[in-house]
């Protein structure tokens, strides 16, 4: 495959990840940050080796995967439980380790990283806990009428919940209040 | 403890413009442990971050990996 042509399929996905993507809030992604498959290699390898030490400073276990996914860097650490303290309630510490990620990585890049980092694989296994929450208070919405407001959270977590909420006819969902209080209301389409 | 100082200071080093400016030590006072990170002048934009955003995440970062009860302060130095 050309070059090109697998830019230009990054840049697809890149704009229709932007439309739908809630993150964009805080990332600020103005146009595109990762254009070429090199830079998102190369953020991978920046990330990869930031996070390393990290973990040998912190003497944690944990081996560091690199992957580049619909036109951004992924950096996935698996390993023993300290990775836990890394994730932190709700994922709070691993949102604010991928945003000194992402700064780390702008730091000698130069442009703006949309990198994402899973830990424990935190992300994978509340992504499906959330896209059940968003299905089931999306039928809970349709039955009763009445709009249902979630819990607050984060910027990711919303964006998995307004896409199960997407697979459902009928109802449509959006967020309200400010960070750190911004929480998915959902309700039946008029 | 100079375990969570080394730990700061390497998020903190690979942040800024001037990664061999930075320290940081732990100091404690009447009130409790504080880990003071110290940078460059010009690197306290960046250390701060819009909002204070960069800063909350350093101590979020810190809180998580058994700092929790430790503050953690940019010091604002003239030289």
């Amino acid at each position: 495959m050309s070059e090109t042509l697998q830019a230009a399929e990054t840049d697809v996905e890149d704009a229709v990840e932007d439309a739908a993507d809630d993150t964009t809030e805080d990332t600020g992604a103005r146009g595109r940050s990762g254009s070429s498959e090199d830079l998102l290699v190369q953020e991978g390898d920046i990330a990869g080796d930031y996070l390393e030490r990290l973990l040998d400073l912190l003497d944690y276990d944990g081996d560091i995967d690199l992957d580049v996914e619909a036109g951004r860097a992924i950096v996935s650490i698996d390993g023993g439980e300290d990775l836990d303290k890394l994730v932190g309630q709700r994922g709070t510490v691993l949102e604010s380790l991928q945003e000194l990620t992402r700064l780390a990585v702008q730091q000698e890049t130069g442009v703006r990283s949309r990198l994402m980092l899973d830990i424990a694989q935190w992300r994978a296994g509340r992504r499906a806990e959330l896209a059940d929450l968003g299905r089931a208070s999306a039928e809970k919405a349709l039955s009763s009428g009445e709009r249902v407001r979630l819990h607050p959270m984060t910027p990711f977590e919303r964006k998995v919940v307004h896409d199960a909420v997407a697979t459902v006819d009928g109802v449509q969902s959006e967020s309200e209040g400010e960070e750190p209080q911004r929480r998915v209301v959902i309700f039946a389409r008029a | 403890m100079s375990l969570l100082a080394d730990a700061l200071e390497h998020l903190v080093r690979g942040i800024v413009d001037n990664p061999d400016d930075v320290r940081v030590t732990l100091v404690t006072t009447r009130r409790g442990r504080t880990l003071e990170v110290h940078v460059h002048p010009d690197d306290l934009g960046k250390v701060i971050g819009r909002g204070g955003r960069t800063a909350t995440a350093l101590r979020t970062v810190m809180a998580g990996i058994g700092g929790r009860g430790v503050r953690v302060d940019v010091v604002d130095t003239d030289r």
